[in-house]
């Protein structure tokens, strides 16, 4: 594994497969992982494994729901959609981080300054 | 907050969806495996190296798994699933074990349980009234305590209602009234004696209690004149009218007069259940004032505080209130001591029983510490034999507190299965009490297993689970050292000596608190046995009493002298009388006073009970004429007054010892004197457990009265006697309902349900307790000899005797024995204060009591050490050599 991998924020993993569903549609949990790899352009340090917990975690959560289906390639998967309340919590949660890293941008651009 | 409590929800649903949901991850992984493992050879991997970064790049497929369980799950509830499945694994394994603890702990728990749902219902709920803390009573004060001393005058109770500030309204009843019976011939069945009670139009408004149908009284149904009307009982509807809904309106026969139905009660009349708890009420009337404005003090009152008043304040108040009546009317010839105390409702019914139930409270709470105690000695015994396997456990890489869980949810299914049969049972006992028991008890009938007592039965389960389960499993697991435990031959290691040191403990607070039990069962015994023999001034036995109601108003005295002369010549009849007044079940006391012309000041006043007898009464009673001469049919209504009094009332009146015959006497709502012919004994007249008071009696050709009761002195059985009753009768009164023939002595017993009650309860729990405090002891014991057994062994071997093996281990048991008792007599003197109130005839402190109670626990110890004892002297020393 490459040394410049950036580990994922704790957390944040549910919020990616939250914007992955709301911007792809139904799909399965393979294709969320590779959508996420995908996007980060490999940066990303994912366990492909634990996007399930994260899943499981949604889903209890009511944020997302789940169907057995059938892929493109023909086999049988299980398909995550989001629903209504998954759709409002990743408005809010987005906007929770957009404010929190702008909050640690400032701070990290003010101490700069006085360095 | 919403979808936080949703994810726990699906936590929880998915510890039982275990093996289903595990199925359900394993297909997605292997979509995810092949869906990688395709892309991985369309990069250009051979198809075995593909699916070897496949399968690295997602993860050990257990590792995921276990990741997936403990998101979507709740560990620590899977594991107390698992230890729950393990001990019932265990406790199937280990039967005699589980039995045992099982019926000791469903025992404990019932008792607690059915104790606990009786001081609820009596004590800790409230009453069943609407807002019945704010419900108070209000009690005259009289020099005796009798009901005449402490009902109040109508005009008392309507001075009271206008002048007073703090009361929203008072309401009275007649308790006068239910002792006088009538006659009911309307309805399916034979006409039938019936109970009736005059209450105020405003009570059972004022109790909030609702008619089923029809209305409740007006105030227009009391005023003078007005027609007859009455409230019946649900039961009486139900009985004798078919549960006719057309039954309001119309009218039915009391007494030969027609009386219409206004209203029908609810099944539970609330009023009954708590003022008359042993006394079936049938109907009720409406309470006319002005009819009882002249016959003294005849009702208790009942009133309702206005809001955000205190009971101190009402009570000066009404003293203020009396003060003012008194200025007011100052010719009342009672004005001198006429009061209104009050109290609240809640304490008048329940605050005599206060103490007998806190004192059961304690014992039941005391059989349960016994249980609990010898539950933890079974668990750590059983325990000390796990101890390898627990080592084991803790080698293989078990913490200690996860072997303490394990332990602990061991015992919390132990306590948790013994609870639910101990609920069981608990619903048995309080059904029968609440159904079966003739308890002179108020609320009783509404005895139920109700949420309270479950929620205290399941907190008893909790405590006792943490009592008897913590303390071995913290002892067993301590210094758990696997090479010191597997190696644990030396059985006089360190954390044996503890463990045993820990039961010797427990055992002797067992007999300790099987001491006080036994102790404080003793004395009430000793008590009821006082009671049972007290002379009563009257025989109850082969005495049976039957109400007679006379239709015919005015000539009623010839008419009870021909059922007397018809009564009499029933073969097996001894002596037959009439009594208005019935003792323990009637209660009625006039003021009388004695004459001296020439020395006014010398004249004497005193309060006495009143019955109106006919000649022969004393001589059914058995009560004995000492002076005098009784009554005889020449004592007529126009001949001179005369009157029996007994002994008491003669020492009070006369005190100096001069002769009462023939002295005259002035007597309340009485115009002409009376003069004294006769000096009979004392009756107890309210039961044995209160002395007896001054006692007029009256002819019955001389002062008219309702509701009498044949007094008979015969070997027939009630149901002959009846049998007999009847046919003589039927010439002299077809329609005499027959239904209320008692024996006097099951009224006498009446009076003495609530305290045999309390002492079979408390001899049942000391009997329970000393039962468990030997077999604690025995358990010690058998475990002591069966730790001896090579050095007993080595004893018989060296030529010691069995007698000396035996008296050894005898004498080991004595001494936990002893510790105990001398732990359990100094508690049991230190509690003896609680004690006291309770107690007749017998101090506290009674040698005879302690001696037996001590005696019987010392023989059961004795047994207990014995059985092992024995046991140890078959040893063979040759095998017991080689026992390792």
């Amino acid at each position: 594994m490459p040394k410049d991998k950036l580990d994922l924020l704790p957390g944040s993993l549910d919020l990616l497969v939250l914007q992955t569903l709301a911007t792809m549609g139904p799909m399965h949990g393979y294709g969320i992982a590779r959508r996420i790899e995908e996007v980060g352009d490999d940066a990303l340090i994912l366990n492909q494994g634990t996007i399930y917990a994260a899943l499981v975690r949604l889903q209890q959560s009511k944020w997302i729901e789940a169907e057995w289906g059938v892929s493109d390639k023909n086999r049988k998967a299980k398909f995550y959609q989001l629903t209504d309340q998954g759709l409002r919590r990743l408005i809010s949660e987005t906007e929770h981080w957009q404010r929190v890293s702008n909050v640690v941008e400032r701070i990290l651009r003010a101490n700069d300054a006085t360095a | 907050m919403r979808s936080l409590i949703d994810r726990w929800f699906a936590r929880l649903r998915a510890v039982f969806n275990k093996q289903a949901l595990d199925a359900d991850f394993a297909d997605e992984l292997a979509h995810h495996l092949e869906s990688l493992t395709e892309r991985n050879i369309e990069l250009g991997m051979s198809p075995s190296e593909a699916r070897r970064q496949a399968q690295i790049s997602i993860g050990g497929s257990e590792q995921l798994h276990e990741l997936h369980r403990e998101t979507r799950g709740l560990a620590w509830l899977e594991e107390s699933m698992q230890d729950f499945h393990y001990a019932v694994r265990m406790f199937r394994r280990e039967r005699g074990f589980t039995i045992i603890a099982l019926l000791i702990l469903a025992v404990g728990i019932s008792l607690n349980t059915t104790v606990f749902s009786l001081v609820s219902t009596v004590l800790l709920r409230p009453l069943p009234f609407a807002d019945s803390d704010r419900l108070v009573w209000i009690t005259n004060a009289g020099p005796i305590q009798a009901l005449s001393a402490i009902t109040s005058q109508i005009d008392t109770w309507e001075g009271l209602q206008a002048t007073n500030h703090t009361l929203e309204q008072i309401e009275a009843y007649d308790p006068f009234s239910v002792r006088q019976t009538y006659r009911l011939t309307s309805g399916g069945g034979e006409p039938e004696t019936i109970v009736s009670v005059d209450v105020s139009p405003g009570l059972f408004g004022l109790l909030g209690m609702k008619p089923a149908l029809g209305r409740l009284f007006l105030p227009e149904d009391a005023v003078k004149d007005a027609p007859a009307r009455t409230i019946i009982s649900n039961e009486l509807w139900r009985r004798r009218f078919g549960a006719d809904s057309h039954i309001i309106g119309r009218s039915v026969q009391i007494n030969g007069d027609p009386i219409e139905v206004v209203g029908v009660l609810p099944p539970e009349d609330a009023f009954a259940s708590v003022l008359f708890p042993a006394v079936r009420i049938d109907v009720y009337s409406p309470l006319q004032n002005d009819q009882n404005r002249s016959s003294g003090d005849v009702v208790f009152l009942i009133a309702r505080m206005k809001p955000q008043v205190a009971l101190a304040t009402v009570a000066a108040d009404l003293k203020l209130a009396i003060a003012k009546l008194k200025l007011q009317y100052p010719g009342r010839p009672d004005s001198t001591r006429y009061e209104a105390n009050v109290t609240t409702l809640h304490e008048w019914v329940a605050g005599s029983l206060r103490r007998p139930l806190l004192f059961l409270w304690i014992a039941a709470g005391l059989v349960l510490a016994i249980v609990a105690f010898n539950l933890g000695g079974l668990l750590l015994a059983r325990g000390s034999s796990r101890r390898r396997e627990l080592a084991l456990r803790c080698a293989l890489g078990a913490s200690r507190w996860r072997i303490v869980r394990q332990l602990l949810m061991e015992c919390l299914a132990l306590v948790g299965s013994g609870s639910l049969l101990g609920g069981l049972l608990a619903w048995g006992f309080i059904r029968f009490l609440s159904i079966h028991s003739s308890a002179d008890i108020p609320l009783l009938q509404s005895l139920r297993l109700d949420g309270a007592s479950l929620v205290f039965t399941m907190l008893l389960c909790a405590v006792t689970s943490v009592l008897c389960g913590a303390a071995p499993a913290w002892k067993l697991t301590q210094g758990m050292d696997l090479q010191n435990s597997l190696n644990e031959a030396g059985r006089s290691s360190a954390g044996g000596r503890q463990r045993s040191l820990t039961r010797n403990t427990l055992v002797v607070l067992e007999v300790a608190l099987a001491c006080v039990l036994a102790i404080s069962a003793g004395l009430m015994v000793r008590s009821l046995f006082n009671l049972l023999k007290t002379d009563l001034g009257f025989q109850p036995r082969k005495l049976i009493a039957v109400r007679i109601d006379p239709l015919i108003q005015g000539s009623q005295a010839s008419y009870l002298e021909k059922v007397l002369d018809v009564v009499r010549a029933i073969p097996g009849v001894e002596y037959a009388g009439m009594t208005d007044c019935l003792p323990i079940e009637r209660d009625r006391s006039w003021g009388i006073e004695t004459i001296n012309a020439d020395k006014p000041k010398e004249q004497r006043g005193d309060g006495a009970y009143v019955r109106v007898i006919s000649p022969g009464f004393f001589a059914a009673m058995g009560t004995t004429l000492f002076i005098g001469r009784d009554f005889t049919q020449m004592d007529g209504p126009d001949k001179p007054q005369v009157l029996i009094i007994n002994r008491t009332l003669a020492k009070s009146l006369w005190p100096s010892g001069e002769s009462p015959i023939g002295r005259q006497v002035q007597l309340s709502f009485h115009d002409k004197l009376f003069t004294v012919i006769g000096v009979v004994g004392d009756i107890r007249h309210s039961g044995p457990e209160f002395p007896s008071g001054g006692e007029i009696y009256l002819s019955m050709r001389q002062e008219l009265s309702f509701s009498w009761d044949l007094m008979v002195r015969t070997r027939l059985p009630v149901a002959t006697l009846t049998a007999d009753l009847r046919n003589a009768l039927h010439n002299v009164d077809a329609a005499l309902p027959l239904t209320k023939v008692r024996p006097m002595q099951t009224l006498v017993d009446r009076t003495l349900s609530s305290r045999r009650l309390l002492a079979s309860l408390i001899g049942g729990f000391s009997a329970l307790a000393i039962s468990l405090a030997a077999l604690g002891l025995y358990g010690v014991i058998s475990y002591m000899v069966s730790q001896q057994t090579k050095e007993i062994g080595i004893r018989l071997a060296l030529g010691s005797s069995v007698a000396k093996v035996q008296w050894r281990i005898v004498q080991q048991t004595m001494k936990l024995a002893f510790g105990g008792l001398i732990l359990g007599v100094g508690s049991s003197i230190a509690a003896s204060r609680l004690l006291r109130s309770l107690l007749f005839g017998v101090s506290a402190d009674d040698g005879i009591a302690y001696a037996v109670a001590l005696g019987v626990v010392l023989a059961c110890a004795v047994v207990a050490g014995f059985i092992p004892a024995r046991r140890a002297s078959r040893i063979d020393p040759i095998v017991a050599l080689r026992v390792e």
